[in-house]
């Protein structure tokens, strides 16, 4: 039998202005099931809850209906208070009579039949709750960090150093991402090696983070605090007792475009990628190296065309016979930080990139100008090696172009092209830089005054328009643009063109589909909600940092990496993972395994179970809740025809009972059950 | 004709006021609810919110509840698409709903009383907007009660099933004999060689009766079976559920390309193996009863379905499924009836469907002939909560009728089974062909004999229609 204790607030004047409170109460006594009714000014303040808490003991009831504000206001609150009272906090329930009666309602008598209803479905509901006990699921206190650029290595370092195992993987041969490419950095000119390559080593030293470089996420299965994640490690066929000699690297005969350097310089089949890369290991690129061709089927190789790394490495660790390596790891959590690459600008077309050699994108500008690029700092253009005596900069290619690239703002372009311009202006003084820009953004700490230093100072000249065209002109190139302020056609000469391309993501909907992290329509990783839930993906457990998640600069990255990795904590930190049992369960009597609910899951937290049947039969197929994982939708509810499948909190019964309050005419039974029978 | 109500009450005029029922999901539509009272911001007060945590939750029986206990009208709110708290589960509502509101319309129920509204949870001005627009929308199509009026006599002369001229004429004898002995003959080969255990076919009937189901156990039990051009029952009724006469071992069943839909259906929702069944596709030209070719027959394409593992006509037995040559086909009669029955006024609609529905005893012939219902537990059966009542008058009749349907939508395979089995002639046959064309209409999809094609209803497009505010 219940025994229902209904508690109106007056919420001040809030809500008794409007709703006769009294009249609600002794509307409630007269419900069934409730055994207790009180007013009070501030049910939340602590006498309030007192109230409320000895009542629960002295009139010992079974169930709470509060009448006062949203439940998303105070409903925590009041299951806390419950609580502590000596109840479920599953069995206290809010009837919203403030921000959906009394402050949207004015005429009285209406708010108070209305309040009086709320109640009246809340305290139907209340009849139907269950006790329910938070689900608690173990914790591997393994982070898993997926992407070795600045993102990745803040996330580990931070992790690793309050105390946990991290597992770190990256796909190139080594740790530092884009940022690793970077000459300096916006605004203080850092030089961005500088401030990155002692954070590389920091993690390759750390005891608690576990280094998978030349690897990738295979697969992942489980859930959070339980993930199992299939890492494959591509052979570097360099053993990790190289001790970074280069012999190997003076030996080998083939070139090949050095990716690192965007293309502009060449490496050997055997290299490393820049002089400070972490791990200092070699890798053979085998799909470079000559022997490639003779790769069996099986990856490995049989019969050498070329032997010299080998024959050069004085500590005998080339090993041509290294096989691809899968590790199984179990971890607690998993941070994407897998970040950013630039759009391929030859999809705008007459800007000229891929078919003009000196119109370059913005990571190979960042090449020219770095003192480890390709022309160790000299800034020279790549046709013919001439140093540029006229730069145009053209901002938001294919950025906010939705026509033709992708709708959103790359964010760091306005600032990274002022950095560029600035950088040339040093290099070469006498040279002119001009900008193309519709608008500048530059809203971070010190940013603006950057920009206005840029301009005045360095006298770059910036043209408020977009380009038209650029036209390869003798040795030189032809920009053709618009200067919108003077509403007049430009027409530049230049030495070199260098592109703000727009951030696109490095890894998506593949990864995403692995991870059950849902991405957006460009392939950036979805948080749950900007403000709220801004470093968690929907699936429990898998946290953002960096441009993974959206265009982001330095700074932006490392504070978003931080704070992913603080919420990798609040799970790590605890052997048990605590969460709302508001979860689906399966009725397996009733179910006929058609599993139409686990199609429809969001979660893919619904998979198909085998459970014994009556003797002599073959074993049933079911469908099986992982509480992990669910979070409680009730998708799978309302697509189960035979309701075999039900939600804690929000169940068929609890539902029910609220439609019947609610729907049911308030007007006297005779009008109503005897419609029919007139008829016979 | 006795009178049915979905609610049989009719208060004085003047003082009743509508109530509206409204399902909201917690994340958006709930906080945009309270965000209107947050900015203060007034709507009317007829309003009620049932708080679901998606709007995904939201099943149409609780639509078919809310009217049943006396809402003048009901509400359906969720989170924009593309903004689901859980990813998609609005996705698959907008789904759901454009399926039930097509068939809400197509009984008679005044569109005005079903409303579907997208609302974020800043939109406290669109909440109270959409509340008001429903409310009055409601109070313009009056009280619910006022539905009975509908139920008196319906003014419908009985739909006479006209029949159009049939594009094909029946099997000759020689035909149907030389079908059967090849089908005998396929059927001892699998039971001798132990291919399969059982098969589940058909077996003459006396009295120009239409065939009776047949199993078949043992090679010399074959000669029972027969085919004839009366052969309407969909077999695979009875490879799962309540009916379910599978023996260990593989069973054989007599397909029709009709009845191989719901065998594709069977397969795809995990109701038997694959290898444990093999599907005889029976050469069928169309079923004929009483001189009368069937509806369901007219624009059937195929004499063989493609799942067929064995295709039996009268030219012989064939390994897999081999259809015949292109063949005549007319429009689909249900369609023009379906047609007639749409372009009366909505009042008549529902007086027309009310009063079907009132013929039903609650039998549930039409569950038992049907291979898609082969739910454990039916939801009719249920009794915590009673979702449908069980009494065979107004309400329970309704909500049966409709939510049967409605579990159907995207599954059925047309076969028209149910409305053969039913004692009392209800035009079931006609509810579930307009669901099968709405979705047609609305998603594009039919429902396929392939076990692979995902069923219309468990899954969704960004670009689906959007009756949404």
């Amino acid at each position: 039998m219940s025994r229902i204790g209904v508690f109106v607030c007056h919420c001040g004047e809030n809500i008794a202005r409007t709703v006769d409170v009294e009249a609600v109460c002794a509307a409630a006594r007269q419900l069934p099931g409730v055994a207790h009714a009180e007013d009070y000014p501030f049910m939340c303040s602590s006498p309030g809850q007192k109230r409320m808490q000895e009542a629960i003991r002295d009139r010992n009831l079974t169930g709470v209906v509060v009448a006062a504000c949203s439940p998303h206001m105070h409903e925590t609150t009041f299951r806390g208070a419950a609580a502590e009272g000596g109840l479920n906090p599953f069995l206290c329930e809010m009837a919203n009579i403030r921000e959906q009666c009394s402050w949207v309602h004015s005429d009285p008598e209406e708010a108070t039949l209305k309040a009086g209803e709320i109640v009246s479905q809340m305290v139907a509901k209340v009849r139907f709750d269950a006790e329910l006990d938070a689900i608690k699921v173990p914790v591997t206190r393994r982070a898993l960090v997926i992407g070795g650029g600045i993102a990745g290595i803040r996330a580990s370092l931070d992790i690793a150093k309050a105390g946990y195992q991290v597992t770190l993987v990256e796909r190139e041969p080594s740790l530092g991402g884009n940022m690793a490419r970077l000459s300096e950095t916006f605004p203080t000119l850092d030089c961005s090696q500088c401030i990155l390559t002692p954070l590389m080593v920091e993690v390759s030293h750390h005891p608690n983070i576990e280094m998978l470089t030349y690897a990738e996420i295979e697969e992942v299965s489980g859930y959070v605090g339980n993930f199992n994640v299939r890492i494959r490690r591509k052979p570097r066929f360099v053993l990790e007792d190289c001790t970074g000699c280069d012999d190997c690297t003076q030996a080998c005969p083939v070139v090949t475009p050095n990716e690192f350097d965007m293309g502009l310089s060449w490496r050997k089949a055997v290299y490393i990628p820049f002089p400070q890369a972490v791990p200092a290991i070699y890798t053979l690129d085998a799909a470079a190296c000559v022997n490639a061709n003779l790769e069996a089927a099986n990856g490995r190789y049989r019969v050498l065309a070329c032997e010299r790394c080998a024959l050069a490495c004085a500590p005998r660790v080339i090993d041509y016979d290294m096989n691809p390596e899968l590790i199984e790891r179990e971890v607690g959590v998993i941070v994407i930080a897998t970040g950013y690459e630039l759009w391929n600008a030859a999809q705008a077309p007459e800007y000229g990139y891929g078919r003009y050699p000196d119109v370059v994108n913005g990571l190979e500008f960042e090449r020219l100008l770095s003192a480890s690029g390709p022309t160790l700092g000299e800034l020279r253009r790549p046709s013919d090696r001439k140093v540029p005596k006229s730069v145009v900069f053209i901002q938001c290619v294919g950025s906010r172009d939705p026509e033709h690239g992708v709708a959103y703002c790359s964010r760091t372009c306005c600032m990274y092209t002022a950095k560029h311009a600035l950088l040339y202006k040093h290099k070469v003084p006498d040279g002119e830089a001009y900008v193309f820009y519709i608008d500048i953004r530059a809203a971070g700490k010190g940013y603006e005054e950057f920009i206005s230093r840029v301009m005045a100072e360095d006298k770059v000249l910036y043209l408020r328009g977009r380009v038209g065209r650029v036209v390869q002109d003798g040795d030189g190139l032809v920009v053709y643009g618009a200067d919108t302020l003077s509403s007049q056609p430009v027409r530049i000469r230049a030495d070199m063109v260098v592109l703000a391309t727009a951030m696109v993501p490095a890894a998506g909907e593949e990864l995403g589909r692995t991870l059950r992290a849902s991405t957006d329509e460009y392939g950036f990783f979805q948080e749950v909600h900007p403000k709220l839930r801004p470093v968690e993906t929907m699936t429990a457990g898998v946290l953002l940092a960096g441009a993974a998640q959206g265009p982001k600069d330095i700074p932006d990255t490392v504070a978003q990496a931080s704070a992913a990795a603080s919420k990798a904590l609040e799970i790590l930190a605890s052997p048990i993972y605590s969460r709302e049992p508001t979860v689906a369960t399966v009725n397996t009597a009733a179910c006929s395994g058609c599993l139409d609910c686990a199609r429809v899951c969001p979660y893919g937290a619904i998979e198909s179970r085998e459970i014994p049947a009556r003797a002599g039969t073959p074993p049933r197929v079911v469908a099986h809740v992982n509480e992990a994982m669910c979070e409680g939708c009730g998708i799978c509810t309302s697509t189960c025809r035979s309701r075999a499948i039900d939600v804690a909190g929000f169940d068929d019964e609890q539902l029910f009972a609220q439609i019947s309050a609610v729907a049911r005419l308030r007007e006297p039974a005779k009008v109503g059950a005897g419609g029919g029978s007139d008829q016979g | 004709m006795t009178k049915v109500e979905l609610r049989g009450t009719v208060e004085a005029g003047a003082r009743w006021k509508p109530r509206v029922v409204a399902f909201t999901c917690n994340w958006c539509s709930y906080s945009g609810a309270d965000m209107a009272g947050t900015a203060r911001i007034g709507y009317a007060p007829n309003v009620r919110l049932v708080r679901m945590l998606c709007s995904g939750r939201l099943d149409p029986i609780f639509i078919l509840k809310a009217f049943e206990e006396g809402a003048d009208g009901v509400l359906v709110s969720g989170c924009h698409p593309g903004d689901c708290h859980y990813v998609q589960g609005n996705l698959y509502t907008r789904r759901r709903l454009e399926v039930f509101a097509n068939l809400m319309e197509f009984v008679g129920i005044d569109p005005r009383r079903l409303s579907f509204a997208w609302v974020s949870a800043s939109e406290g001005v669109k909440w109270s907007r959409v509340v008001d627009q429903v409310v009055s929308q409601v109070a313009e199509a009056g009280p619910v009660g006022s539905w009975a009026v509908l139920h008196a006599p319906s003014t419908l002369a009985p739909q006479p099933r006209q029949p159009a001229q049939p594009p094909r004429q029946p099997p000759s004898e020689e035909e149907v004999r030389q079908t059967t002995l090849n089908l005998r003959e396929l059927a001892r080969r699998l039971l001798e060689n132990g291919e399969v255990s059982r098969i589940i076919g058909y077996a003459h009937s006396a009295g120009g009766m239409s065939a009776a189901p047949a199993f078949i156990d043992t090679p010399e039990d074959a000669e029972r079976l027969a085919w004839s051009a009366n052969s309407p029952g969909n077999l695979t009724a009875y490879l799962s559920g309540p009916n379910r006469a599978r023996r260990p071992g593989k069973t054989a069943v007599v397909v029709k390309t009709c009845d191989a839909r719901s065998l594709g259906g069977l397969l795809r929702e995990n109701q038997l193996p694959r290898d444990e069944v093999v599907a005889i596709g029976v050469s069928c030209s169309g079923q004929w009863s009483g001189g009368r070719l069937a509806a369901k027959c007219y624009a059937c394409e195929s004499d063989i379905s493609p799942l067929a593992d064995w295709s039996v006509g009268a030219g012989g037995i064939a390994d897999g499924p081999h259809p015949g040559t292109a063949r005549a086909v007319a429009p689909d009669p249900r369609d023009a009836e379906i047609a007639a029955l749409a372009s009366l006024p909505a009042g008549e609609r529902l007086a027309f469907w009310t009063g079907e529905f009132d013929r039903c005893i609650r039998c549930y012939a039409c569950r038992s002939a049907c291979p898609m219902c082969y739910c454990e537990t039916c939801i009719a059966d249920k009794t915590q909560p009673q979702w449908i009542p069980a009494a065979s008058s107004g309400p329970g009749n309704f909500a049966w009728n409709i939510t049967r349907a409605m579990h159907l939508a995207g599954r059925c395979a047309d076969c028209d089974e149910c409305a053969r089995a039913c004692p009392s002639n209800i035009r079931l046959d006609l509810v579930n062909h307009s669901i099968s064309r709405s979705i047609e209409r609305s998603f594009g999809s039919r429902v396929e004999a392939d076990p692979a094609a995902v069923a219309p209803l468990t899954t969704y497009r960004p670009g689906d229609p959007d009756r949404f505010l």
